[in-house]
């Protein structure tokens, strides 16, 4: 890999934001093509991260830092990509579930499935049901991804399930949950497709159904 | 030994050996079944104080707790502050839906903090409504059960004012704003630990999530939490105070008892044996009974044997680990209560 790709990981992994967009700049500059940075650094920068974070030398700050180092460069390339993430290896849906606002475990998750090197569609918080399953079938995402911290809103964990079994779409698009209130015996309760503990483990179950 | 509740709480407060440990929810205590049964319900119980009282004390006079507790959300002190809030509905509370102030590291743009004054503070919203519950709640049940005055830790709070996902960037970006906001909320925290102290609450459960690990790296907790929690929660005077924070708190144990606190409340992400271990008898240990498991989706049975289990590790008060979900059911409260009293 050239020295500016190198240099572009060391920089997401770092934080060093301000370096971003000119060593971005400088890998097109060099004719490497957008794909390609995208893939190999950013993705690959993305994924060292996460194993900082798992082995608990990362917290959220150094992610979030990572994550907006992230996007710095993901901006430069994203529209140089032929179509609507055509070039990405999957479309997520994401959004945390309606009566909840707490979006902070969403958005990093949104950075680690975005550094997998996938389409992600982030409708935000507090989010009907019905919105988030007419987006997906809309885009024709592969995966529905929701996330609460509180308890009275798992009811619309339970309700995506509902819906999309109404529309025959259950097992077409799969299903995966996440935050502080739900737990891996409640997604098998509902009949999610998968449930992730944090964000790394969420890249990892977005992996695992798209066979990347 | 007879002794009423309160003289129990205080007792495990100080760590004092006991027959056996009280029980009481130290978090916010409120539930679908104790709305219906006292006849006080959320929303309205967040803003009256004689709603929030009666609804308040049916921890103990429905379940039989050990303790009454004034206030069920984390908003009253931002909302005061300007921040826009949804009040919620009987079974979920109130929502933060509008930061009023902002602080955007990306583009360097920082509101300053002009906050009210802490006096001010005190006099009108719902924290003025909360206060009168405590007093309430002293007068009506403070000879029997022992008063908890619920509010917001300084972190908490400044993300609150500014967003919190803004506010943890911030650290890595501009740490001097974030301080200079972490400065500003803290004055109003401690005058207003103090007046819930003054209303008569006999302790101040200060809950500041925001601090917790899934958010602090655990080198950064002293600097943009601990130290603050010192000034104004662990300094209060006439009452003991603890310190709520959820996840797994086990390497911030040591410095959650380093800011000078009574006790902490802790959450079953820190398996209880461990927790007490860390203590290490610095701070009393109040906890550490999961509320989505088994309290929400457990049985009876379940929750007996949690409550067994951490009277067992050596808690000083058996207590939900984090605020009880509203629609956990009666006799899961009533298995817990039974299991520690008999």
């Amino acid at each position: 890999m050239s020295a500016n790709m190198d240099a572009l990981v060391d920089i997401v992994v770092k934080g060093k934001i301000k370096e971003a967009k000119a060593a971005t700049q400088a890998c097109l500059d060099e004719g490497i093509d957008a794909k390609t940075i995208i893939f190999d650094a950013l993705s690959k920068a993305m994924g060292i991260v996460g194993d900082l974070y798992a082995s608990k030398k990362y917290f959220l700050p150094q992610v979030l830092l990572a994550a907006n180092t992230l996007y710095q460069g993901l901006n430069l390339c994203l529209p140089l990509l032929g179509g609507d993430g055509t070039a990405s290896k999957g479309t997520v849906v994401i959004a945390v579930v309606e009566g909840d606002v707490h979006d902070i475990g969403k958005n990093i998750v949104k950075a680690m499935l975005t550094g997998l090197g996938l389409n992600v569609v982030d409708l935000g918080k507090d989010i009907p049901i019905k919105d988030i399953i007419a987006t997906a079938v809309d885009k024709n995402a592969q995966i529905i991804a929701t996330s609460t911290l509180m308890t009275p809103t798992l009811a619309g964990m339970k309700q995506v399930e509902a819906d999309l079994k109404e529309m025959g779409k259950k097992g077409a698009i799969k299903t995966m949950i996440g935050g502080g209130a739900t737990s891996k015996e409640f997604a098998d309760q509902i009949g999610a497709d998968g449930w992730s503990y944090d964000a790394v483990e969420a890249s990892h179950v977005a992996a695992a159904f798209l066979g990347i | 030994m007879s002794m009423t509740p309160r003289e129990r709480v205080l007792a495990a407060m100080k760590q004092e050996k006991l027959d056996r440990p009280p029980v009481a929810v130290f978090t916010q205590s409120a539930t679908v079944g104790e709305m219906e049964n006292c006849g006080a319900a959320w929303p309205e119980a967040h803003s009256d104080a004689k709603l929030m009282a009666k609804l308040g004390a049916a921890q103990a006079t429905y379940f039989g707790f050990e303790a009454v507790r004034s206030s069920f959300c984390l908003t009253a002190e931002a909302e005061r502050l300007g921040c826009n809030v949804d009040p919620g509905k009987i079974n979920s509370t109130p929502m933060i839906k509008k930061h009023p102030f902002k602080f955007d590291a990306m583009e360097d743009v920082y509101d300053e903090p002009n906050l009210l004054d802490p006096e001010e503070f005190l006099k009108g919203g719902r924290p003025a409504v909360i206060l009168e519950a405590t007093k309430l709640l002293k007068e009506q049940y403070g000879n029997e059960y022992a008063v908890i005055g619920g509010n917001t830790g300084p972190f908490t709070l400044a993300g609150h004012m500014v967003s919190t996902e803004n506010l943890v960037f911030g650290i890595m970006m501009n740490p001097e704003m974030v301080a200079k906001w972490i400065d500003a909320v803290n004055p109003i925290v401690k005058a207003y630990t103090q007046a819930l102290a003054d209303a008569g609450a006999d302790i101040i459960q200060m809950s500041e999530p925001s601090s917790s690990t899934d958010l602090l790296s655990p080198d950064m907790f002293t600097e943009y939490s601990g130290r603050y929690v010192k000034e104004s929660l662990a300094s209060v005077k006439g009452a003991d105070s603890v310190l709520h924070i959820c996840g797994d708190t086990s390497e911030i144990i040591p410095l959650m008892a380093d800011t000078g606190v009574t006790g902490i409340s802790v959450e079953e992400k820190v398996d209880s044996a461990e927790a007490v271990r860390i203590a290490a008898g610095r701070v009393a240990c109040v906890g550490n009974v999961g509320v989505v498991n088994p309290l929400l989706q457990g049985t009876p049975e379940d929750c007996a044997a949690a409550a067994k289990r951490i009277a067992e590790a050596g808690f000083n008060v058996i207590s939900p680990g984090c605020g009880l979900s509203a629609l956990i059911k009666d006799e899961n409260l009533f298995a817990l209560v039974k299991a520690i009293k008999g």
